[in-house]
């Protein structure tokens, strides 16, 4: 048999083939059986040309080449009118749903904590941890707070009935309350280092208030304290303006107002643009458009000299902020006690 | 405000804002809370027609300035808001006349009454005319009768509380302010019989306690409508006992809020004459005898030094000094020039009405009220060394966080205390409690010595809820007599370990998941954990098992885990039946080190061989103990063990259990050959045969 005669073999044979073809792994077989490296058709037919004679071979060679093509494009053009909605051997409903993964949330007070300790970390702020049973000197008296102070009556605390030890590091005294805020913290940092100071202390601290949608006995603070030489006031107002605007978002008004605190003098309250209604006035914010959102001031010189910092040399400022109050805005949760029913219907709207 | 314009000269209004005064009440409002006076309402006050609008402002007072406790004070900020003039309300002219002193006062302890002034009057007991009793009711005074009136009015507005005897109840002209004597008893105007304490300071005539000075008068020397003459008291008392008192009794009244925030030690003369006068203006009494004041020991002015400079360092702003004086003037300091000079100090005598002012920082705050907050500049401070990384605790806790997460347990926070009854089923002594002396309820009676009952309390709301399957965690405090205060981490579970799919049914949880979920939290950091079986309280025996943590070159037992026990589940409040599982872990010994120290092994070239054992083994025998036979027995290149399945049933003898273990064994230098695997093989299947008589199946 002649080679021509071999390629019109081929051929004709592949049109049949072709033409059988009704799915897309019947149009494989048909390109696997012409077009195979090793089995196909034409592969063989290249090989069988080997005996040809010298001359025939450049021609020969020519028309394998063409019906090489011509299959190939035949078998793509099948390929591109193939029937969509036949199902692959082995395929499976896409739609059904895959398998769940175990996935717990992290609780929505420790997000926010985790964003303001973020924050103050990128400003260079240390982050401490104390203990949540304290004694009455660092909770208290060393924050200018002495007995019988009525500054006390704005913290009603939770008293132990017998001393337990203290949590601090090194010699502590034995503790008698529940801490009121991390202040106490701070005193023991003071203690044992020199300025410059640059901390925030968060964790959760207690008083004894009546849990309503805004008060919980049990609820977290974040604390900072930044002490060194010519530490104003400003500096205070610029952190906490570029703190509350990275946390809220840039365009947060910031509003500082005198207040009064027993360890901070000046003091001021800091409000913000309110969230809810973005300043215009709303039940949220009381029709004011802003929001008290902390507590702040230059550190008193008395608690410099509790620690035995010189207060002629250093000065400082000091901030306390509500973790529950900042994710009942952030969140827009309605009732601060929610965040410690730990129901999951809540936590798990929660980013991972 | 009508009160208020009688004494500062304010013209509210647009002629007021020409003359750099508020445009109309709400802008005083906000001027007053801007120098920290929160107004927290403005409320219009109705007036007659042609007068100004009038309207009653509810003030936030913060504790440290309760001179502003009053409607004079308050005129004093406005005077210095808007450099108005202040005008002192009228008073009775001084008549000084020693001779005419009609009674006797003896103060027996100076320090808890340094000042004692009194006068008396003669008075006829009515009602006191409108204008007066409407002031009293906007500042929610209840009106009682001329008299008592007039002492209220004066408290409001000067802040120095007043009280009136009956003069005719007395036991002659004679008052001792002196302390109780224990077990003396008085009934208050509140009508209440009264134990007074040798502590308590009281006003007494010769024979017995009329008031307790400073909290509330008696009742038997209480002004009513027979009353002909009132002894009127305006005096000073320490803070401290007035406060002591005051919590004692658990009495807390206009006055004894005051005295206890601090009054002027000044006042009381001034009180006094403007009570007499104003009786006299509504024809309710008219002075009789001279004004007796009892001061034994006036102190001296409190004198502080004041530096320009010192301003502009703590605020971070210069303050123009031609604005210093003059604020602080106005806000009744007296400001002595002591440099002249660009950046001037002064001496500045603080009056005695500014109990909250004893250093420089006091007044600086009081030039930074008046010059504005929202003046100051924002700046940044300077870092002058490098930031320090938090302690190990926080990357401790951020990996528990994030490990417990990635098993599918979200995050609880549940409160520091706890009910008695749930802490002591708890794995805790009674001893080892630490009580509140003042809990808000039983339900928070005890700090919690462990993380487990808040969390399973958690854990059983979430059940409550339609919920079936849960996985919490707790990371916190704990809190032990013996102890103290250190960090836990607790872990419950319930429900499916694996939920229904289409392409399978649910597999419950069981204690397995839980021990799953601690072996991958120890792995994360580095660590081995092992569960030996142990009894606990509220574990259910058999299921129970003790944690030992072995972190760098120390074991631990760290704590338990098990399933709960079902009674005590139910106890709390568990629906249903389900299994709860638990674990507890004292978090201390649980550190990052282990990373530290990391330095990574090559990674294996030579290929690894898997040997499949089936052994019938004793029921009984723990796995660890047959795992560690293995370990012990198969030499170096054996590097992992695992059970791969266990069977009871028909083939196995009762009290065996056929187990099957997949040992892979691989070098690091070459590849293994059979034979060296079959030696390895058969030392463990002959050590398992000597140790517990196992038979290969």
């Amino acid at each position: 048999m002649t080679a021509p005669t071999a390629i019109d073999t081929i051929r004709v044979a592949f049109q049949a083939d072709l033409g059988a073809v009704v799915t897309a792994q019947d149009l494989q077989s048909v390109r696997d059986r012409y077009l195979g490296r090793k089995q196909g058709a034409v592969a063989a037919l290249m090989k069988s040309m080997a005996g040809a004679a010298p001359a025939d071979r450049p021609a020969l060679g020519k028309a394998a080449n063409v019906l090489k093509r011509e299959i190939d494009a035949a078998l793509t053009q099948r390929g591109d009118t193939l029937d969509d909605t036949a199902r692959p051997v082995g395929s499976v409903d896409v739609t059904l749903p895959g398998r769940a993964l175990p996935f717990g949330r992290r609780h929505p007070l420790t997000l926010i904590r985790e964003q303001v300790e973020s924050i103050f970390e990128t400003m260079g702020f240390e982050i401490l941890q104390g203990p949540q049973v304290e004694d009455d000197y660092h909770n208290f008296e060393a924050l200018n707070m002495p007995p019988d102070h009525p500054a006390r009556d704005m913290q009603d605390t939770f008293y132990l009935e017998q001393p337990m030890p203290g949590g601090g590091e090194g010699a502590t005294p034995p503790a008698t309350l529940l801490r009121t805020h991390t202040s106490g913290m701070q005193i023991r940092y003071m203690e044992s280092h020199e300025p410059p100071v640059r901390i925030i202390s968060p964790g959760l601290v207690y008083r004894r208030d009546t849990p309503d949608l805004t008060h919980s006995p049990m609820f977290m603070q974040v604390e900072g304290l930044l002490v060194g030489e010519g530490i104003t006031m400003a500096d205070l107002k610029g952190t906490l303006v570029s703190f509350l605007q990275a946390f809220f978002d840039a365009g947060t008004r910031v509003m500082f107002r005198p207040s009064f605190f027993p360890y901070t003098e000046p003091s001021a309250e800091v409000f913000i643009s309110c969230v809810f209604c973005e300043g215009t006035g709303c039940a949220v914010c009381k029709q004011t458009g802003w929001l008290e959102i902390l507590g702040c001031g230059m550190v008193h010189p008395a608690v410099f000299e509790a620690v035995g910092y010189d207060p002629e040399r250093y000065t400082g400022w000091a901030f306390g902020l509500g973790i529950d109050r900042v994710a009942l805005l952030k969140y827009r949760v309605e009732d601060i006690r929610l965040f410690y029913d730990n129901d999951l219907r809540l936590l798990e709207q929660f980013p991972h | 405000m009508s009160w208020l314009r009688e004494l500062v000269e304010v013209p509210v209004g647009p002629a007021g804002a020409g003359a750099g005064g508020p445009t109309d009440i709400a802008d005083l409002a906000d001027a007053l809370t801007m120098r920290g006076f929160e107004v927290g309402a403005v409320e219009p006050w109705p007036t007659a027609d042609g007068d100004p609008p009038d309207a009653v402002l509810d003030l936030e007072i913060t504790t440290n300035r309760p001179d502003c406790l009053s409607v004079f004070g308050i005129a004093r900020e406005v005077g210095a808001i808007y450099a108005a003039e202040l005008r002192p309300p009228e008073v009775e002219p001084t008549v000084a006349s020693a001779a005419d002193t009609p009674i006797s006062i003896t103060i027996t302890d100076p320090a808890l009454c340094p000042r004692y002034v009194g006068a008396l009057a003669d008075v006829t007991v009515g009602p006191s005319p409108r204008w007066l009793a409407a002031r009293l009711e906007a500042a929610d005074v209840r009106p009682i009768n001329n008299i008592v009136d007039v002492t209220n009015y004066v408290m409001l507005e000067l802040g120095h509380p007043m009280h009136a005897f009956d003069y005719a109840t007395l036991a002659g002209p004679e008052i001792r302010v002196r302390r109780a004597v224990a077990g003396e008893r008085i009934r208050t105007l509140d009508g209440i019989e009264r134990t007074l304490q040798p502590d308590m300071l009281t006003i007494a005539d010769a024979e017995r306690p009329q008031a307790v000075a400073g909290v509330m008068g008696g009742a038997d020397s209480e002004v009513g409508d027979t009353t002909r003459t009132v002894l009127l008291e305006a005096a000073y008392f320490n803070p401290i006992s007035v406060r002591r008192t005051n919590k004692r009794l658990a009495l807390s009244t206009d006055a004894s809020f005051r005295f206890e925030r601090g009054a002027d030690v000044s006042a009381p003369i001034a009180a006094i004459a403007r009570a007499r006068h104003l009786l006299a203006v509504i024809g309710a009494g008219r002075p009789r005898g001279a004004v007796v004041d009892c001061f034994p020991g006036p102190p001296d002015p409190i004198v502080v030094r004041l530096r320009h400079q010192r301003i502009g360092h703590l605020l971070g702003q210069t303050v123009d000094p031609a604005f210093v004086a003059p604020t602080l003037t106005r806000l009744g300091f007296a400001p002595r020039l002591e440099t002249e000079g660009e950046s001037p100090t002064w001496q500045v005598t603080v009056p005695s009405f500014r109990v909250d002012v004893h250093r420089e920082e006091d007044l600086i705050e009081e030039v930074a009220r008046h010059h504005g907050y929202e003046r100051l500049p924002t700046t940044f401070p300077a870092l002058t060394r490098p930031a320090q990384a938090a302690g190990g605790w926080r990357a401790r806790d951020q990996t528990v966080r994030r490990l417990l997460t990635g098993c599918g347990f979200s995050e609880a926070i549940t409160y520091g205390f706890v009910e008695r009854e749930a802490a002591l089923a708890m794995h805790v002594e009674a001893s080892d409690l630490v009580a509140l002396s003042n809990p808000l309820s039983e339900k928070g009676a005890v700090l919690r010595p462990s993380l487990l009952p808040g969390l399973v309390d958690s854990l059983i709301h979430n059940r409550r809820r339609e919920r079936q399957d849960i996985r919490l965690f707790e990371l916190g405090s704990r809190f032990r007599q013996g102890a103290g205060e250190t960090p836990s981490l607790a872990v419950a579970l319930t429900g499916a370990a694996i939920a229904q799919h289409w392409t399978g049914p649910e597999r419950t949880a069981d204690l397995f998941d839980l021990t799953g979920a601690l072996t991958r939290l120890a792995e994360g950091f580095g660590a081995q954990v092992a569960f030996e079986a142990g009894t606990m309280r509220a574990l259910v025996p058999g299921r129970t098992a003790r944690i030992q943590l072995t972190c760098g070159a120390h074991t631990t037992a760290v704590g338990w885990v098990g399933q709960l026990d079902p009674t005590l589940a139910s106890r709390r409040g568990l629906p249903g039946s389900r299994d709860v599982y638990v674990a507890e872990l004292d978090l201390r010994p649980l550190t990052l080190d282990a990373f530290g120290r990391l330095r990574a092994a090559p990674v294996p070239r030579h290929p690894s061989v898997v040997r499949d054992l089936s052994l019938e083994i004793d029921d009984a025998l723990p796995a660890a103990q047959v795992r560690g036979t293995i370990w012990a027995a198969a030499g170096p290149t054996l590097v992992s063990v695992r059970e791969v399945d266990r069977y009871q049933g028909s083939g196995v003898p009762a009290g065996s259990v056929s187990l099957s273990v997949r040992l892979t064994f691989r070098a690091a230098d070459r590849t293994l050959t059979d034979a060296e695997v079959q030696t390895a093989t058969d030392e463990v299947v002959s050590a398992l045969e000597q140790a517990y008589r196992a038979k290969l199946r």
